[in-house]
């Protein structure tokens, strides 16, 4: 009954460290001697290292660098430079945009100037990892396939600090940067539009983030449970297909009715993830821009359920005193 | 026949559980089995419920259609069928016909010679719908703090209970649920575009092998997990999103009944910032 | 020394885990639906604390009602308000006040020893001034107090200053040179649930007369201009309204549409005739009371005490768990009262409350 379903490597091999495909096109090389870490590699491989910079890369981790400094020394300031309390109210602390009567100008720094600046920094950060990811895997001769997905994640920081404040003419729409504080901010956005649940790209959204977490689930699962077959070999599955992918395909055929290959249900991952910022995005988009209220949108579209009243309907105060809201 | 071109030499009798070779047979592409047969009454019965009680609504458009549980007074006794007993008995249904599926699905391996992990992941996902529909209801002493059935009145109730805590966000495992959620689809797109990349070249590049695909990730991360390795991640990081999601509901309501904000006190009040005042 | 750091690492982790963990309350939960099964709209209660906050918040015993004797206008002088009473029903509450105000200290809190009549002290001169407000809360903000009504007990606990008030915060936007200024905002707020929400949602809506409304009343834009932030200091505000009567965001709304008064419980309106009560107390009765206190009594910018919900609420849904006691002092209820105490001296109408709230 008990037997081994491969979820740990119980027996671990020491080949010669690889160094890699050589890189070509570059003055840059390699970084870091690798090693053999043996708790890496009882879950997957045991070498870690060695790393390649690169000047994209070098030039993305210091706008990154200077980005997380001018949020902590923000947050830092903000308590005052005591050191205990900005660890012990760092969940709370936050850098935050400009007042929304600056509207689109800029601001003297301690006024969300430098929100402004972090900003910049983690943007031009993100988009100089963007070439970073799309120059390796052209160096390598791979496909473009995880720049792209990336750019899909900065589609949707753009349009929530950069595209979506400006189409509002307000820096002090955007979010903050800070633990709670953006949690906070999330709330008040949907307080403010009417119930973002009612958004149908949030619908849309949550709906490719859950898909994304099943696909997963499911693809990985079936992957470990053919590993016995070999079936984590995916690319040689897919060019030559061996009893891994057979007994795969035909584990969910047998399911549902329907199976991808093992090609395929790459497509069907990338997609699902892809799409969760893409249409996450033009749900932030939309909000503001070109609808006030999605629960009265809803409403409009015959989307919104109604509850039978069980209290005699309460009238809004100011109304019965005859003065507008 | 509906097979495809390799599948006859796997349609091979046994690895049931039960029934022996009475359902052991296939319905077009679908294995029956036992919980082949079981899973299609219970799904049957709860749609045909859900429809029935559809009519018995105020209308049918598909966003509004909404089959509530009971009200909070029945406890966890047995409702009046308008008044939520149909919400119970679809309930039962769904359980039924999701244990069902997870028990077709152990079949299906065992007949395939593979590993149990589907069934295993699957089970996660029928644990974060019991906790909301059976353990948090029995730990609050009422059916009715279960979620109703309807497109709409679902969120409704999302967003409800959410707010009965004031800010839902700040629930400690609600948080480690929606940064494992992220984390997931953020490794699946990681490893869906690695695996297409590797297939889908540049234009007169060979398909590149694993090596390749380790010299990438070490050239981006510094770190290359490996083919197996990322699925092992990939399944813990998306059953740990689902086991955590069903604890944040159970801790609400159950375990916490204030504001969750107001949880965090615990943090501030630790007696070891005393040195920064 | 690996080893030993991470163990170190390990047992830390453990014991924040451990007191994480403790905090948490267990089964069973009292629950009061606020709206339709299945919409999610109910409180949530642990017996415990219902049973510990029944403790805390009962009426004192009331003395023995009298009424009888001459208005105490012609037995006492310097008799401002409750002129009118008889001096019996006088006496009761004088001793009655000093009872729920100052049981330690006595008449003497407020009175000149052997001279009642004397006015030196500071604290008679806002007991009076609390006595107007009092007598104008129970008989022009039925709409709000309802026939629970309020006394000085209500408040005070027993306690010369009451527990539940607010000072003015920080201005917003006064940090200098690099510190950045987070808005009022961003630091655990123990009036908004700890959350990092504006800490003093209290001084623009119950003392100035800001915005409370910011969702949009058309499903398209139509000229609403309230931002994200200003939203925020409303949420701030909600969440006090919340843990000040111990309930929570169900208790008058349903979250599908919040601005909906037709999906709010009864409730949403008699919260919101408190919003112009509180402003007209704090603005007509508190503020220009600022100079008569003592600085030490005062706020960090020098303000005086204010009110909100959680004063007189003190996590309570109905103050004293709606204990009839106002009733039992018919001179609280206006009755006796002077005409000087009906129009008190100071513009008592917040005549613009209406149109923005």
């Amino acid at each position: 009954m008990t037997e081994y379903q491969n979820i740990f490597t119980r027996v671990q091999i020491r080949g010669p460290l690889h160094a890699g495909v050589p890189v070509t096109g570059s003055v840059f090389q390699r970084e870091g001697k690798p090693f053999f870490s043996y708790l890496m590699g009882i879950i997957g491989n045991a070498q870690v290292g060695p790393l390649y910079l690169g000047s994209l890369g070098v030039a993305s981790l210091i706008c990154g660098f200077i980005a997380i400094e001018v949020i902590g020394l923000n947050m830092w300031a903000s308590v005052g430079w005591n050191p205990v309390l900005f660890l012990r109210d760092l969940p709370w602390l936050a850098l935050e945009p400009p007042a929304p009567a600056y509207g689109l100008h800029i601001p003297p720094l301690n006024q969300g100037g430098w929100w402004l600046v972090a900003g910049f920094f983690l943007t031009a950060a993100m988009i100089l990892w963007f070439f970073r990811v799309y120059r390796r895997a052209r160096q390598l001769g791979l496909g473009t396939h995880t720049a792209w997905a990336w750019a899909s994640a900065i589609w949707l920081y753009l349009v929530l600090g950069f595209i979506r404040p400006i189409l509002m003419g307000s820096w002090g729409e955007a979010p903050p940067f800070g633990i709670f504080p953006h949690l906070d901010w999330t709330v008040a956005f949907s307080l403010r539009y009417g119930n973002l649940y009612y958004d149908p790209f949030h619908m849309l959204s949550i709906v490719f983030l859950y898909g994304s977490v099943l696909l997963f689930a499911m693809h990985a699962a079936t992957i470990l449970a053919v590993s016995r077959f070999g079936g984590d070999k995916e690319v040689e599955q897919s060019v030559d297909r061996g009893t891994a992918s057979e007994r795969a395909a035909l584990f969910w055929r047998w399911t549902m009715g329907f199976n991808a290959t093992m090609e395929s249900i790459h497509r069907w991952a990338w997609w699902f993830a892809v799409l969760t910022p893409l249409t996450g995005g033009i749900g932030i988009l939309l909000t503001g821009t070109v609808t006030d209220n999605w629960f009265l949108w809803a409403v409009k579209h015959g989307v919104a359920p109604h509850y039978a009243p069980i209290y005699s309907p309460a009238i809004d105060p100011a109304a019965v005193q005859g003065v507008k809201p | 026949m509906a097979m495809l071109t390799f599948e006859k030499k796997y349609r091979v009798p046994g690895g049931t559980l039960l029934g022996g070779d009475l359902f052991d047979y296939w319905v077009g592409p679908f294995y029956v089995g036992f919980f082949g047969v079981t899973a299609a009454f219970f799904s049957i019965l709860g749609t045909a419920l859900i429809i029935y009680g559809a009519s018995q609504g105020h209308t049918w458009n598909v966003w509004q259609i909404n089959i509530t549980p009971p009200d909070i007074s029945y406890g966890l006794g047995f409702a009046p069928i308008a008044k939520g007993g149909l919400w119970q008995i679809i309930t039962v249904c769904a359980l039924g016909a999701f244990v069902s599926w997870a028990l077709r699905e152990v079949e299906i391996s065992r007949k395939l010679g593979i590993g149990l992990h589907v069934p295993f992941a699957f089970s996660f996902a029928i644990f974060a719908y019991v906790s909301l529909e059976v353990i948090r209801p029995i730990l609050m002493g009422a059916w009715g703090v279960g979620f109703p059935y309807g497109i709409m009145s679902h969120l409704d109730w999302v967003s409800n209970t959410g707010y009965q805590y004031l800010n839902f966000e700040y629930n400690p495992a609600h948080m480690l649920g929606v940064t494992l959620f992220f984390t997931t689809t953020f490794a699946l797109a990681l490893h869906g575009s690695l695996v297409l990349s590797a297939l889908n070249p540049a234009k007169g590049e060979e398909v590149k092998s694993a090596e390749y695909e380790d010299t990438f990730f070490r050239d981006f991360i510094g770190y290359s997990i490996g083919t197996l390795g990322i699925h092992r991640l990939g399944l813990f990081l998306a059953l740990a999103a689902v086991f955590f999601s069903g604890v944040c509901i159970i801790l609400s309501g159950p375990f916490w009944t204030a504001g969750w904000p107001e949880w965090w006190s615990w943090w501030l009040n630790m007696p070891i910032w005393s040195a920064g005042h | 020394m690996r080893t030993a750091l991470s163990g170190v690492a390990l047992l830390g982790a453990f014991a924040v885990s451990l007191v994480a963990v403790l905090t948490f309350s267990h089964p069973p939960v009292e629950m009061v639906a606020t709206g339709n099964p299945g919409t999610g709209m109910q409180l949530n209660y642990v017996p415990a604390q219902v049973a510990q906050a029944l403790a805390i918040n009962q009426p004192p015993p009331a003395l023995p009602l009298i009424d009888a004797g001459p208005p105490a206008k012609t037995v006492y002088k310097n008799v401002q308000v409750l002129g009118n009473v008889s001096t019996g029903a006088f006496t009761r509450l004088m001793v009655s006040m000093s009872n729920w105000v100052a049981p330690q200290q006595g008449c003497n809190y407020c009175h000149v020893a052997g001279n009642f009549a004397d006015d030196s002290k500071y604290t008679k001169v806002i007991a009076r001034r609390m006595l107007q407000m009092t007598i104008a809360v129970n008989t022009t903000y039925a709409n709000h107090v309802g026939s629970v009504g309020v006394t000085c007990y209500t408040c005070h606990r027993g306690a010369p200053m009451p527990t539940q008030i607010w000072f003015t915060g920080v201005t917003p936007g006064s940090g200098t040179g690099l510190v950045e200024t987070n808005m009022g905002k961003n630091l655990p707020a123990a009036a908004i649930n700890n959350s990092s929400l504006p800490s003093d949602p209290f001084t623009p809506f119950l003392l100035n007369n800001e915005q409370i409304r910011d969702q949009g009343t058309t499903a398209l834009p139509s000229g609403n201009r309230q931002s994200i932030k200003q939203t925020d200091w409303t949420y701030a505000l909600m969440m006090h309204y919340s843990q000040a009567l111990g309930v929570n965001c169900a208790f008058c709304h349903n979250s599908q549409a919040f601005s909906d008064w037709s999906e709010s419980t009864p409730q949403r309106v008699t919260a919101f005739y408190a919003e112009a009560m509180l402003r007209d107390l704090n603005r007509n009765y508190m503020v220009p009371l600022t100079a008569t206190f003592p600085v030490s009594q005062r706020g960090p910018t020098g303000d005086v005490a204010k009110i909100n919900c959680a004063t007189c609420h003190q996590g309570v849904y109905k103050p004293l768990f709606g204990a009839a006691m106002a009733a039992k002092f018919p001179p609280l209820l206006g009755v006796g009262a002077t005409a000087a105490a009906a129009t008190a001296p100071m513009p008592a109408s917040d005549t613009t409350n209406a149109t923005k709230n």
